[in-house]
């Protein structure tokens, strides 16, 4: 189907291969080479960038396993890598629990706190279940802000820099590694997932509850298990923004946050692997380009309102997330998989 | 006792706001099946309309509620038929991301229009405070309640008695019947959308006449969620029922709460109602419940 001209599968294992063709394993090997020399390179401002992008894109897969596969819509995503981040730094610094088990931790732990909230889910669904992940959103962040014994409240708490085998990840390039190697993990595990039983009773979920009910597809435990996927995947990017940003508070991750994680994998594609790292880096770039755009207006133009600078994003991301819904429902991803098929039929477009 | 009698009727009047915030809700839900996740926002838009129009504009207090309520009806209009039309028949899930996009939009624009980010309406009620017993209340409070009430006097009226409040009802229980008997449902989604926002309207000036024009109110906004979720969703009564119920939870409960808990508990309140509501009694005390059957 998605194969070049005069390339057929043989056997189940070419069938189910990723990377089918050369040409594949080609650009993959491009790409790789091309992220793993990126900091010899790339200023250290656009590392940072690059960083938080790959912390939001294993968050947004988290999302999309749980909202694009499994049709569970949830606003409270941030108020899931609160957990997470600070269930690790907590068992990091206070305990001294090596770095990876710590990120471990953190993830399950948000995962647990998903599944909690997420037991609704096999009552309710739609509107109702969206309402339940907000409130749990702001549960959380009450949570968080007022157990001060252990969260240190609201003025947040340091965060040391994760040290794996004697290693410290210090410096952005550093970082960069870590996050990348992270990245990588979590996007071919959500790959792989949806290709198994489970990726498949998700899909089935979504599409019709009663009929997967029907067909043997255990809802209360599927639901629960896309829960705890996208709310683990969830607590690991809270984890790795804890550490890479070196400091944690309650206000790190608002409901904004929650709302644009939803925003991003719809501008993105629900459903698909590719649609969130698409939404997030569309998403971010766009976040770095009003703040290095708006100051700049906002002095060419002083005629503008003294809050432009502030205003500015959130109503490009507004219209983003509204037009997309418009207009391309399915999102980037859909676009560059017409833009694949394109490039691989031409000159003949049949 | 003094202060547990100025909870709770403080408690009744904020309630009886988030009631007319929910009606709202209800109203656009019922007839066209969207839910309006920028209700918070839509308050913050209109309590910021109303300072321009009040405070730096001096309009007189009269002519000005009229451009708000105009503006709520334009609002809602336009809302309805650029974002909402071509979505029609869409996933529920589009339908509450498009609305959390709106929400954005109007943060955003909030924020450019009028910067301050904190600002006091003008005095549109009677100064002196009112002794009720032993308590007292500022009179904003009790005028909020009145006019709520009022309003859901005159909105079920105009569900039972007004040919548009009738269509409106029949449109929320079969489209197909009421385009059938040739009454167009877009106008009536429209219809439903301006009415909404002209709720808004009113309870955006009457939370930002009790508390100021500030940020929080797109919080309030939020909390009444948990009144549309305890009422049930497609309940007007429920939604009137349960407002006081929530503003009740949140001021008494808050109130003798606080000192066993962390402070702004009352502010977590209507949430973890949210959440008792959805594991014991998830379409709410008068929703309609949907039962699937094969």
């Amino acid at each position: 189907m998605d194969l070049p001209a005069g390339i057929r599968n043989f056997s189940y294992a070419q069938d189910m291969a990723i990377f089918r063709t050369k040409t594949h394993w080609f650009w993959l090997f491009l790409l790789m080479v091309i992220l793993f020399t990126a900091p010899l390179y790339w200023a250290n401002y656009w590392l940072g960038v690059t960083n938080l992008i790959m912390i939001t894109i294993i968050s947004a897969t988290g999302l999309n396993i749980l909202t694009g596969y499994c049709g569970q819509l949830s606003i409270g995503h941030a108020g899931f890598m609160v957990v997470g981040a600070y269930t690790s730094a907590i068992l990091s610094d206070r305990f001294g629990v090596p770095f990876l088990l710590a990120l471990l931790c953190g993830g399950v732990m948000a995962g647990l706190v998903g599944m909690l909230f997420g037991i609704s889910s096999l009552r309710v669904k739609g509107f109702y279940l969206a309402i339940s992940t907000l409130a749990a959103q702001f549960i959380i962040l009450w949570v968080i802000s007022h157990w001060t014994a252990i969260t240190g409240g609201t003025m947040g708490m340091p965060v040391s820099p994760a040290q794996i085998a004697g290693l410290t990840f210090r410096s952005q390039a550093n970082k960069f590694y870590l996050i990348l190697v992270v990245a990588i993990i979590v996007i071919y595990l959500a790959k792989n997932l949806v290709r198994t039983r489970t990726g498949r009773a998700f899909v089935a979920i979504r599409d019709n509850d009663l009929a997967a009910e029907v067909m043997g597809v255990n809802l209360f435990r599927y639901k629960l298990l896309a829960f705890f996927i996208g709310c683990f995947f969830a607590g690991i990017a809270g984890s790795l923004f804890a550490s890479w940003t070196g400091f944690i508070s309650s206000e790190s991750f608002p409901l904004t946050k929650s709302i644009l994680y939803v925003g991003m994998i719809i501008i993105g594609g629900l459903g698909t692997t590719v649609g969130p790292i698409f939404g997030v880096i569309f998403i971010q770039l766009l976040d770095v380009l009003v703040t290095h755009i708006s100051p700049a207006l906002q002095s060419a133009f002083p005629g503008l309102s003294s809050g432009f600078v502030v205003g500015i994003a959130p109503v490009l991301f507004g219209l983003a997330i509204i037009l997309f819904l418009i207009f391309e429902p399915r999102g980037l991803a859909h676009r560059w998989s017409l833009f694949k098929a394109s490039y691989r039929l031409w000159p003949f477009s049949y | 006792m003094a202060e547990l009698l100025q909870f709770v009727i403080t408690g009744i009047a904020v309630g009886l706001v988030y009631s007319l915030i929910a009606l709202g809700f209800v109203m656009v839900w019922k007839s066209s099946g969207v839910a309006n996740l920028a209700q918070g926002q839509l308050l913050l838009l209109f309590a910021w309309f109303a300072y321009s129009m009040l405070t730096l504009n001096g309009i007189p207090m009269w002519l000005g509620l009229v451009l708000v309520l105009i503006f709520s009806l334009v609002v809602g209009w336009l809302m309805e038929k650029v974002i909402l039309r071509p979505l029609i028949a869409q996933p529920i899930l589009s339908l509450i991301t498009v609305t959390l996009g709106v929400a954005f939009v109007i943060q955003g624009l909030t924020s450019i229009i009028w910067p301050q980010g904190l600002a006091a309406l003008p005095r549109i009620f009677p100064q002196e405070a009112i002794h009720i017993g032993t308590a007292v209340v500022s009179p904003e409070y009790l005028w909020a309640a009145a006019i709520s009430l009022a309003l859901f006097a005159f909105l079920s009226f105009y569900f039972k008695y007004n040919r548009t409040g009738i269509v409106m009802r029949a449109t929320a229980d079969d489209q197909k019947a009421v385009q059938a008997c040739g009454i167009p449902v877009t106008r009536i989604f429209s219809r439903s959308w301006m009415l909404a926002c002209a709720l808004a309207a009113t309870g955006g000036v009457l939370m930002a006449s009790i508390g100021g024009v500030t940020f929080g109110l797109v919080d309030t906004g939020l909390r009444s969620f948990s009144v549309v979720i305890l009422g049930g969703l497609d309940s007007f009564l429920g939604a009137m029922v349960a407002g006081p119920v929530i503003g009740l939870a949140q001021t008494v409960g808050g109130g003798y709460l606080t000192p066993l808990t962390w402070p702004g508990v009352n502010e977590v309140i209507p949430f973890i109602i949210i959440i008792i509501v959805m594991f014991i009694k998830p379409y709410g005390l008068f929703g309609e419940e949907r039962i699937e059957r094969i």
